[in-house]
């Protein structure tokens, strides 16, 4: 799909350029980034998670840990990488290496592009839900500096399990969402096939999402999107990335943790702050 | 897992004369069907109210956010929290129902968003307590709810008050959009503080807890412990086989098959669960 001027996609179209199988994935980022980067697998208790890569890489000088939910381009691939939604191994890997950040002072950047955790009967039985819960609770006692990105489906508990950051940006045609617009049609009209309609409700877009104070900023995407342009994309993400990251590098680590907690314990505060419990935000236009 | 449920946890049910000098509260009525969803016999709703809404075949009824008050908190001990903050449409959330006709509803019926919390005590002992509201929209976490359950997270570390959980929810809550989400954030970001203050944390998983809210602050608990054949998990199992064509076994996602995973810490029949936590309060405090 070719986009044609900005401003007249609709809500559906931006969720089928956050989906386009042509789209950057974590690796194409991360590899530009950290050309040296090295993988590291398995969460040491059973399993490596595909679904998430992480390892290390030298950025602008220094050691920095990344993650990256990875969806795969081949069939293969994707089947492997089981189109991305990670298993409890994944987020329990995710942990490991962000103990080993800390040990060695490293920061972490972490890109989120999953339509959600695996929802299946295996990562059911491996206890998925205390894996995110865990990790969720973990990001906000782990003293090093961490910044997110969005940079395609950005789906649910899935996508916030890799998503507690001092900073959280996300790419112009990326979505984040409480649930998957399939998803959200299915609990609320019990009808999976409402999905456009969902997604013209949920307000997924990054624009929504910054105007609601939920990430900090919205990485323009080269003319088109970003599956039009590999190198013009990496070039701004990779910027934005480490201009949110640089003051967090000096800061003491126990301002760090309060800013982090504050962030998202107060993340809902420009809609409570309203006498009505809060403004609506704005509609598009 | 051979066994019906309900033919399972019979043998731990005590006595139900033991319910009354425990709690020394009457609970409210609930609105019940005709007959046991699991051994068909007709219910006669006052005499289940006099057994904590368990029917004699061991089937555990859903309690909405009173009876749970009730049957927790010793008698006049309970001093609701944050009662007045109130939910908001604030996506502008039309199809298929307007959300704010949704809460304008639930409000004419009572009923004051999906958590409530307070303070009371339980048995003697100084508790916070939180208990979710299958009624109100699905018991799904919302901003209102995430606020109430961070503020009492964050009062309960201050003041080295153990924390009791009651979990029932579908999860986050659609109609508030990602800022429901971010929920699970801010519910886990003060409970990590209470963590981290050393104050016990206790969670009862009720039927049924699923999605964000099993994956934030229920699985989080120094105990976990579930109500017999209570259904908890992530994903639901409709979404399961719709997703994967799976075949899901008897029992998948019950207290029992989560107890055999290592996602909770006890199974405990609803009469004994007072006496059990007051068990608990005194070992972690003492």
């Amino acid at each position: 799909m070719r986009q044609r001027e900005r401003d007249t996609l609709s809500v559906w179209q931006v969720v089928e350029l956050a989906r386009h199988p042509d789209r950057p994935y974590s690796l194409d980022y991360i590899k530009r980034m950290a050309p040296d980067f090295i993988e590291l697998h398995g969460d040491r208790i059973s399993h490596d998670d595909p679904a998430l890569v992480a390892g290390l890489g030298t950025w602008h000088g220094r050691t920095t840990v990344f993650f990256g939910h990875q969806k795969g381009r081949t069939l293969a691939e994707r089947v492997r990488r089981n189109w991305g939604m990670m298993h409890p191994e994944g987020y329990r890997k995710a942990l490991r290496i962000a103990r080993q950040a800390v040990k060695f002072g490293f920061p972490i950047v972490s890109l989120v592009d999953t339509p959600g955790a695996f929802p299946g009967a295996a990562a059911e039985e491996r206890g998925i839900a205390a894996a995110i819960a865990g990790a969720i609770m973990e990001w906000f006692e782990t003293p090093v500096p961490i910044v997110a990105a969005v940079i395609g489906e950005g789906g649910s508990g899935g996508a916030l399990g890799m998503a507690v950051a001092d900073r959280v940006l996300m790419l112009e045609n990326s979505t984040y969402s409480v649930a998957s617009p399939e998803a959200a049609a299915s609990i609320v009209w019990r009808d999976n096939t409402r999905k456009v309609e969902a997604a013209d409700q949920l307000q997924l877009t990054s624009r929504d999402l910054l105007a609601m104070g939920v990430v900090e900023e919205v990485v323009a995407e080269p003319e088109g999107g970003a599956h039009l342009d590999y190198e013009g994309t990496a070039v701004a993400l990779e910027a934005a990335l480490w201009r949110h990251l640089q003051p967090l590098l000096t800061m003491p680590v126990d301002e760090l943790l309060q800013h982090r907690y504050e962030r998202f314990r107060y993340i809902d505060s420009l809609i409570a702050a309203h006498p009505d419990f809060g403004p609506k935000v704005e509609p598009k236009v | 897992m051979s066994l019906p449920l309900a033919v399972r946890v019979r043998e731990g049910v005590p006595s139900m004369s033991l319910i009354v000098p425990v709690t020394g509260t009457k609970l409210p009525p609930i609105a019940l069907s005709t007959n046991c969803p699991s051994c068909g016999v007709g219910l006669v709703p006052e005499e289940l109210r006099e057994q904590a809404y368990v029917c004699d075949c061991g089937h555990h009824f859903r309690m909405h956010g009173d009876a749970w008050i009730a049957l927790l908190a010793d008698e006049g001990s309970w001093r609701e929290r944050w009662a007045d903050v109130r939910p908001h449409d604030l996506l502008d959330w039309k199809v298929p129902k307007p959300y704010q006709q949704t809460i304008d509803q639930a409000r004419q019926e009572g009923l004051n968003e999906a958590v409530r919390t307070g303070t009371a005590t339980l048995a003697g002992r100084p508790v916070w307590l939180g208990v979710f509201d299958f009624r109100f929209v699905g018991g799904t976490l919302s901003i209102v709810a995430g606020e109430r359950l961070a503020r009492g997270f964050e009062q309960a570390a201050a003041s080295h008050t153990p924390y009791v959980l009651v979990a029932a929810s579908g999860g986050a809550r659609m109609q508030e959009g990602v800022l429901a989400l971010m929920q699970l954030a801010k519910v886990n970001a003060a409970l990590g503080r209470l963590h981290a203050a050393r104050v016990p944390y206790f969670s009862v998983l009720t039927d049924p807890t699923f999605g964000g809210v099993s994956a934030s602050l229920a699985l989080l608990g120094d105990v976990n412990l579930a109500e017999p054949g209570a259904a908890i998990g992530f994903t639901g199992a409709r979404v399961i086989k719709q997703a994967t064509y799976a075949d899901l076994p008897p029992g998948f996602q019950s207290a029992e098959f989560q107890l055999e995973r290592g996602q909770v810490d006890l199974v405990v029949p609803r009469v004994e669960l007072r006496e059990r936590l007051a068990r608990l309060l005194d070992l972690y405090t003492g």
